[in-house]
């Protein structure tokens, strides 16, 4: 991106037409300066998650996609959208496998910690996307969350606090960066998925009868291999309790998709979210996602929450 | 990217209107957002378990796939978590050979987490309406292939068994839920044949009408 010569103008004031109330929201929303602090903390998550969603592969690694793996180049070929594309296809033996796997590793620690931010988020999300597509077949929900949030990061400027890159800076005596559209941005479409990821699982679930007869939440536990025995017997005890889990998470997820977008809302919203989000994810048996969601969440959370992160008033 | 200045305060304290980037690039960018957004739209649309518009298909498919699906973003995030379905239950991969002996379970027991949530997810594909019957049986086959070595045979039984998810009312007569109960949702017979791995998918067994005796037709004789 290049910089504009207009770059730096004062936004003018609205003559009161709604067409220009609109721009002035559009603009504001997407290019009004941020601080880092969010964008910093959601790294942060992201990584962490993504890392043991890297990990998960790691054991199994070479019985899937090894020389004499379950997932086969033939495999592959069939499952695969002609357009999918993976850095793995170049992996042909044990040890390439092995060294691009490692490789990925250190790349999303490099997002976790901070080092060389920049290149580090790109290079994550190439590696998540690349590593999704040499299984199509093994993705989740979660990784499905993963890769658009880190995409959502190579856009911003996440490793301007709470980082390694941070503390070299200042060990150097660098300036102190300041708000940055970068981060505006990246927010914002973090911002904009994590409300329509919302919606969308809602528009799939209430296509479902158990979602409205209100039994949605036992099916969820009765489909596990190892369900959790104390939360299924509350539920046999009381089908109001099992009604009540259902209508809840229905409930949460179209106030959050809906509510965010609400100022006053957006506080307690991505609150109850860091709660929500996990408690969902768990009872459907994908924790990952949960936890994803909840981070991807984070976006939404006002400016104060993080202005000490920054270290700045924030914008 | 454009410089960007701190946002400034009026002289009250209050929020002022914060230094915007020149509409050149906010131009440009927000044309960017427009289309990036139509195109996840197009693909929760398209993906959707309850099919889709050939046209929304044709549109995505040629201005969105291109780019979208090399990013891993041509998702459409139907997350429905469970319809109460058979093939919402967990499953499990079972191998064995076929002339008997040991067998393989997959995931492992002991394997918890996102680990063996992949290998379910993997065993789930199984399914007979999960996918077509040729990637279907591709991946099995493949799988079986993959054990060959371990299971010391070339010759091997795999199934796909999923948790038989149990109404409310007979979990609650059964006094609770107890240890998950399986059943076949696929099977088939992989073998190794001069170096070609065949694989013979094994038929469910259906309720068919009885048969009766020749002698029991009115009008039909036994030979």
């Amino acid at each position: 991106m290049t910089a504009s010569r207009s770059s730096g103008h004062t936004h003018q004031p609205s003559d009161g037409s709604n067409a220009v109330s609109l721009e002035r929201r559009w603009s504001r929303f997407w290019f009004a300066p941020a601080e880092v602090g969010p964008l910093a903390m959601i790294r942060i998550g992201t990584a962490a998650v993504a890392l043991l969603s890297w990990w998960s592969y790691g054991p199994d690694l070479q019985a899937w996609f090894g020389p004499d793996g379950m997932i086969s180049p033939a495999v592959l070929e069939a499952w695969r959208s002609p357009y999918g594309v993976s850095l793995f296809d170049a992996a042909t033996t044990a040890a390439s496998l092995w060294a691009l796997y490692a490789a990925g590793a250190a790349v999303l620690a490099c997002l976790l910690v901070g080092l060389g931010t920049p290149l580090a988020a790109v290079m994550a999300a190439i590696f998540f996307a690349s590593l999704l597509h040499r299984g199509p077949m093994l993705a989740g929900s979660a990784d499905d969350c993963l890769v658009v949030m880190l995409w959502c990061l190579a856009v911003g400027r996440s490793g301007d606090a709470i980082s390694l890159d941070a503390l070299l800076r200042r060990r150097l005596g660098r300036e102190e960066p300041g708000p940055s559209v970068r981060n505006r941005l990246s927010l914002s479409l973090l911002r904009v998925h994590a409300s329509w990821i919302a919606a969308a699982a809602v528009l799939s679930q209430i296509k479902g009868d158990v979602w409205w007869d209100g039994t949605a939440a036992w099916w969820l536990i009765a489909a596990r291999e190892q369900p959790p025995r104390s939360l299924a017997s509350a539920m046999l005890a009381s089908e109001y309790f099992t009604n009540a889990l259902t209508h809840a998470a229905l409930l949460f997820e179209i106030v959050f998709a809906a509510g965010v977008w609400v100022a006053p809302l957006r506080g307690p919203l991505v609150a109850v979210g860091l709660v929500a989000w996990p408690a969902i994810g768990w009872l459907a048996g994908e924790p990952a996602w949960g936890a994803a969601m909840a981070v991807m969440g984070l976006a939404w959370a006002p400016p104060g929450w993080f202005a000490r992160l920054s270290g700045r008033s924030t914008s | 990217m454009p410089p960007a200045p701190d946002n400034r305060r009026d002289a009250t304290g209050g929020e002022a209107e914060p230094r915007l980037p020149g509409e050149t690039f906010r131009g440009l960018v927000s044309v960017a957002i427009c289309f990036y957004f139509l195109g996840f739209l197009l693909t929760v649309a398209a993906n959707s378990g309850s099919g889709s518009s050939a046209l929304l298909r044709t549109v995505k498919t040629r201005l969105f796939s291109p780019w979208m699906v090399p990013a891993w973003l041509d998702i459409g995030f139907d997350h429905r978590l469970s319809y109460g379905l058979p093939d919402d239950a967990d499953h499990r991969i079972s191998v064995q050979p076929f002339a008997g002996g040991e067998s393989v379970r997959l995931p492992e027991p002991g394997i918890v987490g996102l680990r063996a949530a992949r290998w379910r997810r993997l065993a789930g594909w199984l399914e007979p309406e999960a996918v077509d019957p040729d990637s279907q049986g591709l991946l099995a086959t493949a799988i079986a292939a993959g054990l060959f070595e371990r299971l010391d045979s070339d010759d091997l039984m795999i199934e796909s068994q999923r948790v038989v998810m149990p109404e409310m009312a007979a979990a609650r007569a059964a006094g609770g839920l107890d240890e998950a109960t399986l059943e076949r949702a696929f099977a088939a017979r992989v073998r190794s044949v001069g170096g070609s791995v065949q694989m013979l998918p094994v038929e469910e067994q259906r309720d068919v009408a009885p048969v009766l005796p020749q002698a029991d037709v009115p009008g039909e004789t036994t030979r």
